[in-house]
C-alpha cells in the first residue's frame, strides 16, 4: 500500500475549521453551496468515524434556517432560494444526524415531483436548468423519504435513456458526452429505481476501468487529467456494478494519498485535494476518503455508494441494494 | 467536476456603494442571516460583494422587478456568477420589464466569456434564445468559446440543445466540417468525437446520407487515419467501436486494419521507441504520394489500412482487444476454426492481463473466461 497513510486526524480538524472562516470572502461566495458542503464535510467525518467532530444541534439549526418555505424546498443558504441539490444535502445531514423528522415531508414530496418536467428529465430548480444529477437528487430524496411510489418511474427512466450514449456511459442532459460523475448519478438512480438491466453493465464497467491512467489516479472523460473526486463517481459506479476489482486498487489508494494537503509541505492544512501539490477541499476531500472507504482502506466506516451515506444507516433505513465495495482490510 | 474556486474580484474600479446613490435611497439593505453559524467576528469579507447583496436581499423581499435590478444582478454575477438566486431574478425580471433580450444577449457574449465554466451562464443562455428563436448565430458564438476551452463540458451540451432543439437543416450542415476542424487541432478531444457521433449517428438521416453503407465506409475511413495519427487514442477506437456497433457491422472488417497495431515492435525497432505516438503518419491515404513512396518500402501499400508510423507506440491495447472482438466473433460464426479462434482470443486477453494492460488484470481475465465459455457453444 506504500508508505504513507492517510493523515486522519489533521483532516478531521481541517474540516472543523472550515466553518470557522466565515470573515473570509471566499466562504461568502461560495454561500450557494454552503449545505452542500456540511454534508460533504460530516460525511467525511462519518467515513474517517468523527462524525461527532462537528456540532449536532449548530447543523440542525443552520439546516433548518435553509428552508425556503414559500417554494417547500431547501435552498444552499438561509436567504437562497430552495433548490434541488441543498434539498438533498439537507435532509441527508438529518438522516445521518438521526434527526429526520424536522422536515415537512409532504411538502418536499411535492416540491421534488413539481420539478419533474415532461420528457421526463428533472430541473433543479424554478430557473429550470435540467441534468442527470437533478433526476438523481430526486430519486434519492423520494426514496429516503420514502415516498418513491409517488415517482412516475417510467417517464423518469425513459429519460435516462435517452442521456445514455454510444460508449455506454451517460451525459447531463439528452445528446451530452459522457462523464463519470453523470454516470454515477444514472447508475445510481437505476440502482434505486432496481433498474439495472437499462445499462450493459460489461460495457459500462468497462469505461469506467478505463477511467483509470498509469499513475492510478482516475479521470472522468476519456483524454482528460486525473482528479480525486472521480475516484467516488467512478469507485461507486463500479461497485454498483459490482466490477470494483476492474480497477487496480493499490495504485488509486496510493494517488489519492498522495493528494492529501498534509503530504505536501504544511502539515497544518489538511483536507485531500484534486491532485497531489494542489489546495484542499472539502469536496475532494469526501470524495477521496469515500474512495478509499469503498477500496477497503484500513480502519474507515463502510459508505453506501449509492446513497453516499453511511452504509450502516442506509440499512436501517432498508434501502441497501445489491451492491459491492473491496472488503476492509487491515494495517 | 464542480470546483470551488474563486473568480477575483479586480474588475471594477468605479464602484459606489449602493447607500451613496440617491436612486437607492428609497431600500433599507438586508444583512445576510448567517443562521446558527453566525460568525463572532465583525463580517469582513468584501465590502462590495456585502453591500451588493444586502440590497439585492431587499429588492427581493420588496418584490421589485425594474430596470435597476438588472443593474444589481449584474453586479453581484460579475462578482459571484454561481449566484443561482441572482440569476434566477435576473431572468424573472427581464420578463416582467419586457426588457430588450438581444441587449441582454449581447451582455451575456462578454460575460460567458468571462465565466466560461460557470453552468448558469449557459443555462441563462438557453433560457434568453428560447424566448428570441434565433439559434444560428449560437453556433459562431459557441464555436469561439470553444477556441477557449476547447474541452469544455458546457459549452458542448449548449451546442447539442442548439441542434436538436431547433433541428434546422441549416444548423446541422456546418457541424461536421466543424468537427473535423476541433478534431484537427486536437485528434484527442473527446468531446469533439462524441459531437462527431451525435451528429452523424443521432440525429437522424440528412440528405445525401440516406446510403447507410457509404456512410459506415466514410466514418470508418475517417477513423482509421486518425488512429494511424495517434494509435493510442482511446476515443478514436471508442468512436470505431461505436460505428460497427450503431450498424451492426461485424468487426471482421477492420482485420486487416488492427492488425499491425496489435503487433509488438520487432526487436531491432525497440531502441527507437519515443515516447508518444503522435508522429505524423506518411502512410495515411491523405499523404502526399511522394512520402508513400519514400516511406513504404517493400510493404504492399494498402490506401484503405493506413499504418502505424514506425515511430508508434506499439502494441495498441485498443488494438489487441479489437483483434480479440474479431476472433470471438468468427468463433460464433464459424464452426470449423471455431476452437482456434477462441484459443488465439485468449492468448490476447492474456497479453493484456499480463504484459500490455496490467493495470486492467482482473478485465482482462473476466474476458478471458467468458471467451472461454464460448467453447461449449460450439463443440
Ligand atoms: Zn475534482
Amino acid at each position: 500500500m506504500g508508505s504513507k497513510e492517510l493523515a486522519t486526524l489533521v483532516h478531521v480538524s481541517y474540516i472543523q475549521s472550515l466553518g470557522k472562516a466565515t470573515d473570509d470572502l471566499a466562504y461568502h461566495l461560495t454561500a450557494h453551496l454552503r449545505l452542500n458542503a456540511i454534508y460533504w464535510g460530516l460525511m467525511a467525518l462519518c467515513v474517517m468515524k468523527h462524525k461527532d467532530a462537528l456540532d449536532r444541534g449548530e447543523m440542525i439549526e443552520f439546516v433548518m434556517s435553509c428552508w425556503d418555505d414559500e417554494a417547500g424546498g431547501f435552498g444552499a443558504h438561509p436567504d437562497h432560494d430552495a433548490h434541488i441539490v441543498p434539498t438533498l444535502s439537507a435532509i441527508q445531514i438529518l438522516h445521518i444526524l438521526d434527526a429526520p423528522d424536522q422536515v415537512d415531508v409532504p411538502r418536499i414530496v411535492s416540491y421534488v415531483i413539481s420539478l419533474q418536467n415532461s420528457s421526463g428529465s428533472f430541473s433543479g430548480d424554478q430557473f429550470g436548468e435540467t441534468d442527470t444529477r437533478f433526476t438523481y437528487c430526486a430519486v434519492s430524496i423520494l426514496s429516503l423519504l420514502g415516498k418513491l411510489d409517488t415517482l412516475d418511474e417510467q417517464k423518469t427512466i425513459g429519460y435516462l435513456r435517452k442521456c445514455r450514449n454510444f460508449d455506454g456511459g451517460f451525459g447531463n442532459t439528452e445528446g451530452a458526452e459522457s462523464h463519470a460523475a453523470q454516470v454515477f448519478v444514472c447508475v445510481a438512480t437505476l440502482a434505486i429505481l432496481d433498474r439495472l438491466d437499462e445499462v450493459d453493465q460489461d460495457m459500462l464497467g468497462w469505461w469506467l476501468a478505463e477511467r483509470q491512467l498509469p499513475n492510478g489516479g482516475l479521470n472522468g472523460r476519456p483524454e482528460k487529467l486525473e482528479d480525486v473526486c472521480y475516484s467516488f463517481w467512478v469507485l461507486s459506479s463500479l461497485s454498483i456494478l459490482k466490477r470494483v476489482h476492474w480497477i487496480d486498487a493499490n495504485s488509486l489508494i496510493s494517488f489519492i494519498l498522495s493528494a492529501q494537503e498534509s503530504m505536501a509541505s504544511d502539515l497544518e492544512g489538511g483536507g485531500i485535494a484534486d491532485r497531489p501539490g494542489d489546495t484542499a477541499d472539502v469536496f475532494h476531500t469526501v470524495f477521496g476518503a469515500a474512495g478509499l472507504s469503498l477500496l477497503g482502506y484500513p480502519d474507515l466506516d463502510d459508505l453506501d455508494p449509492v446513497y453516499c451515506m453511511p452504509s450502516r444507516l442506509i440499512e436501517s433505513l432498508g434501502l441497501k441494494k445489491d451492491w459491492v465495495a473491496l472488503g476492509r482490510r487491515t494495517l | 467536476m464542480q470546483r470551488l474556486l474563486v473568480e477575483s474580484l479586480d474588475t471594477h474600479q468605479e464602484y459606489v456603494p449602493y447607500g451613496e446613490r440617491p436612486e437607492w435611497q428609497d431600500l433599507t439593505p438586508i444583512q445576510q442571516d448567517e443562521g446558527s453559524l453566525a460568525p463572532l467576528a465583525p463580517i469582513m469579507y468584501g465590502d462590495e460583494y456585502k453591500d451588493s447583496t444586502n440590497y439585492f436581499r431587499a429588492i427581493v423581499q420588496k418584490g421589485e422587478y425594474s430596470e435597476r435590478v438588472l443593474e444589481i444582478t449584474e453586479h453581484i454575477i460579475r462578482q459571484n456568477p454561481s449566484h443561482y438566486s441572482v440569476w434566477q431574478y435576473r431572468y424573472d425580471t427581464l420578463l416582467a420589464i419586457k426588457a430588450d433580450l438581444i441587449a441582454e444577449l449581447e451582455l451575456m457574449d462578454e460575460i460567458a466569456t468571462t465565466f466560461l465554466k460557470t453552468y448558469q451562464v449557459w443555462h441563462h443562455r438557453r433560457l434568453l434564445i428560447t424566448h428570441l428563436r434565433a439559434p444560428r448565430p449560437e453556433l459562431m458564438f459557441i464555436a469561439n468559446a470553444l477556441q477557449a476551452d476547447k474541452k469544455n463540458y458546457h459549452t458542448w451540451a449548449y451546442r447539442q440543445w442548439i441542434l436538436a432543439e431547433f433541428n434546422e437543416d441549416e444548423l446541422w450542415d456546418g457541424e461536421l466540417p466543424f468537427v473535423e476542424q476541433m478534431l484537427s487541432d486536437d485528434l484527442r478531444n473527446n468531446s469533439a468525437w462524441h459531437h462527431r457521433f451525435f451528429v452523424v449517428w443521432e440525429s437522424g438521416v440528412r440528405a445525401g446520407e440516406e446510403d447507410r453503407e457509404t456512410l459506415v465506409k466514410r466514418e470508418i475511413a475517417f477513423t482509421k487515419t486518425k488512429i494511424a495519427r495517434a494509435p493510442n487514442n482511446a476515443s478514436a477506437w471508442n468512436y470505431l467501436r461505436g460505428v460497427l456497433e450503431r450498424t451492426s457491422s461485424p468487426f471482421s472488417v477492420l482485420e486487416a486494419f488492427v492488425t499491425p497495431y496489435a503487433q509488438p515492435p520487432s526487436p531491432e525497432d525497440e531502441s527507437e521507441w519515443v515516447s508518444d505516438d503522435e508522429a505524423s503518419s506518411t502512410k495515411s491515404p491523405t499523404a502526399k504520394s511522394s512520402d508513400l513512396a519514400e516511406t513504404a518500402d517493400d510493404a504492399v501499400l494498402d490506401l484503405e489500412n493506413p499504418i502505424p508510423s514506425a515511430r508508434a507506440e506499439l502494441p495498441c491495447p485498443q488494438a489487441i482487444e479489437f483483434l480479440a472482438d474479431i476472433r470471438e466473433q468468427s468463433a460464433q460464426n464459424n464452426g470449423t476454426t471455431a476452437r482456434s479462434d477462441i484459443d488465439e482470443a485468449i492468448k490476447l486477453y492474456a497479453s493484456l492481463a499480463t504484459k500490455y494492460d496490467t493495470m486492467r488484470e482482473r478485465y482482462w481475465e473476466f474476458r478471458q473466461r467468458e471467451a472461454s465459455k464460448l467453447i461449449p457453444a460450439i463443440a
